[in-house]
């Protein structure tokens, strides 16, 4: 891309963000955008995970009569969490962060699928966060990117022996990317036209910066926060979540 | 968040919200499917319009109304700017900015409106479906659709306990707020990190709570079927008129 480019790409979402100040939401794609097409594709992908996660919360409500309505208000947090401003330094507005972070921390990354799935079937029927026809598209993005980058970057951090914080930090900050990077590919396939997808893929990415890179760190700092703060108010959770084990606690 | 949930909203007083929730979401995703599948823009303003008409007429508030369209407007916004710039390859305009040549292109543009069309038309309907339809009644209806029970179930705890979390969620930020929990960034995000924590704690006593509460009532893991009324000719034969005209003029 040439510099011409990248300063249009740069005044253009300048403006958007200036026009929509107090507005920028956590990154969903808007019911309608995706062709028919494409959002028929998103729902058979995300299908497979939804099955799996089911099978995991049918599996984890034999053993615990209890799963399935904290499934469901951790869903409810998720909601209640992405549907709070948060300041975005560098764009001048609010936006709102994932959740399904610290989702995929306490219930693994398949059940934060549904977790996900939820959140943005509720977000999308009374919110137009997202859409109907954009939920298979969404699930993947929020749902399976979010949800599995967050999972295996906290699980990766623990065992190389990082602290719950940067653990935490990492996973929150890596989820939220991990979401925008998989939108701006949907979203590139979904509208390019005739047009090839890298240039527009990259122009996608650059015009959703200014409020998704800072959001990330947000998200990041959040994620590491709940984490924490479960540390110490209520490490039994986490140990009843496998987040770790009984011995950590003492220690 | 609250004016998007008024219990007003769901009057079963209105023709509208007294349907079949069957018959609505069954319409509905059609009238979808048309507006996301259509090649034209008349077609999704046609239904951005009717939806809205409706919204007003059955008494949503207008700010309600507008508030949902802030978000998809953004999107909208900006796919427009990016498919007029960098979409196309007539030009419509050129503009020198700073010593940049700036370049609109026609069809680029109409490529932009076209998607936008598909945004307000789609995001029209969804509102009028959420604005008609009870979540429980809608939940019923994608049961019936065959969506997976475990879904639904989930769906349905979350819904139960969403408006107990966000009303804790806004006193707690209410209380952080009032202290200064909020003044700098830093601040805030510690702030907000343990307003979110202190939700899943929450989330996690409520879930024990219910459980005891629902097991000494017979719960075994599964909550019991929602049963629906048989349907009614009248509702179908008028829904299923009605999108068959608009499938006429889909095809126009």
């Amino acid at each position: 891309m040439n510099r011409n480019k990248i300063l249009v790409v740069s005044l253009t979402s300048f403006i958007t963000t200036l026009f929509f100040s107090s507005s920028a939401h956590a990154m969903h794609i808007s019911e309608g955008i995706l062709p028919f097409n494409w959002a028929a594709l998103w729902f058979a992908v995300t299908a497979p995970f939804v099955a799996l996660g089911l099978r995991h919360l049918n599996l984890l409500a034999k053993e615990d009569l209890s799963m399935k309505p904290l499934v469901g208000l951790i869903a409810a947090v998720v909601f209640v969490v992405s549907c709070m401003p948060i300041p975005v330094p560098t764009a001048g507005t609010c936006s709102h962060p994932c959740g399904t972070g610290i989702a995929a921390i306490l219930v693994g990354p398949f059940v934060s699928v549904l977790v996900a799935a939820v959140a943005l079937l509720i977000q999308a029927l009374f919110l137009a966060h997202g859409g109907l026809s954009t939920l298979g598209a969404n699930i993947i993005s929020m749902g399976v990117a979010g949800s599995f980058a967050g999972w295996l970057v906290f699980r990766g951090m623990r065992k190389i022996g990082a602290s719950l914080a940067v653990a935490g930090f990492m996973a929150g900050l890596l989820t939220d990317w991990a979401t925008y990077i998989t939108t701006s590919v949907e979203l590139a396939s979904g509208i390019r036209g005739s047009e090839p997808f890298s240039p527009l893929f990259w122009k996608i990415l650059l015009a959703f910066i200014p409020t998704q890179l800072p959001l990330g760190i947000l998200e990041g700092a959040m994620t590491a926060g709940m984490v924490v703060l479960l540390y110490k108010k209520r490490p039994d959770l986490l140990v009843k979540m496998k987040v770790l084990r009984a011995g950590e606690v003492a220690a | 968040m609250h004016h998007h949930f008024h219990p007003h909203t769901h009057d079963p007083s209105r023709l509208l919200v007294r349907l079949d929730a069957r018959v609505k979401l069954l319409s509905a995703l059609t009238l979808l499917v048309m507006v996301i599948s259509c090649r034209g823009t008349l077609f999704p303003l046609l239904v951005a319009g009717l939806c809205m008409i409706v919204c007003v007429t059955t008494g949503m508030r207008l700010k309600a109304l507008a508030m949902r369209f802030v978000e998809p407007l953004f999107i909208a916004v900006t796919v427009l700017l990016l498919k007029l710039f960098f979409a196309g390859t007539v030009p419509l305009f050129s503009w020198q900015i700073f010593g940049i040549h700036v370049v609109g292109h026609l069809d680029g543009l109409k490529e932009g409106l076209l998607i936008a069309s598909r945004i307000g038309g789609a995001v029209s309907l969804v509102a009028l479906l959420g604005f008609s339809t009870p979540f429980t009644d809608l939940m019923a209806a994608l049961a019936w659709l065959r969506v997976p029970w475990g879904l639904i179930e989930v769906a349905l705890f979350a819904w139960r306990y969403l408006f107990l979390l966000f009303d804790d969620a806004q006193v707690v930020y209410c209380a952080q707020k009032n202290r200064l929990g909020y003044a700098g960034y830093r601040r805030g995000l510690r702030s907000f990190g343990t307003l979110a924590g202190a939700l899943v704690i929450k989330a996690f006593d409520n879930s024990q709570t219910v459980t005891t509460a629902m097991v000494q009532r017979g719960y075994d893991g599964n909550l019991p079927l929602m049963r629906h009324r048989p349907f009614r000719f009248a509702e179908v034969a008028v829904a299923i008129l009605f999108v068959a005209g608009m499938g006429l003029f889909w095809q126009m």
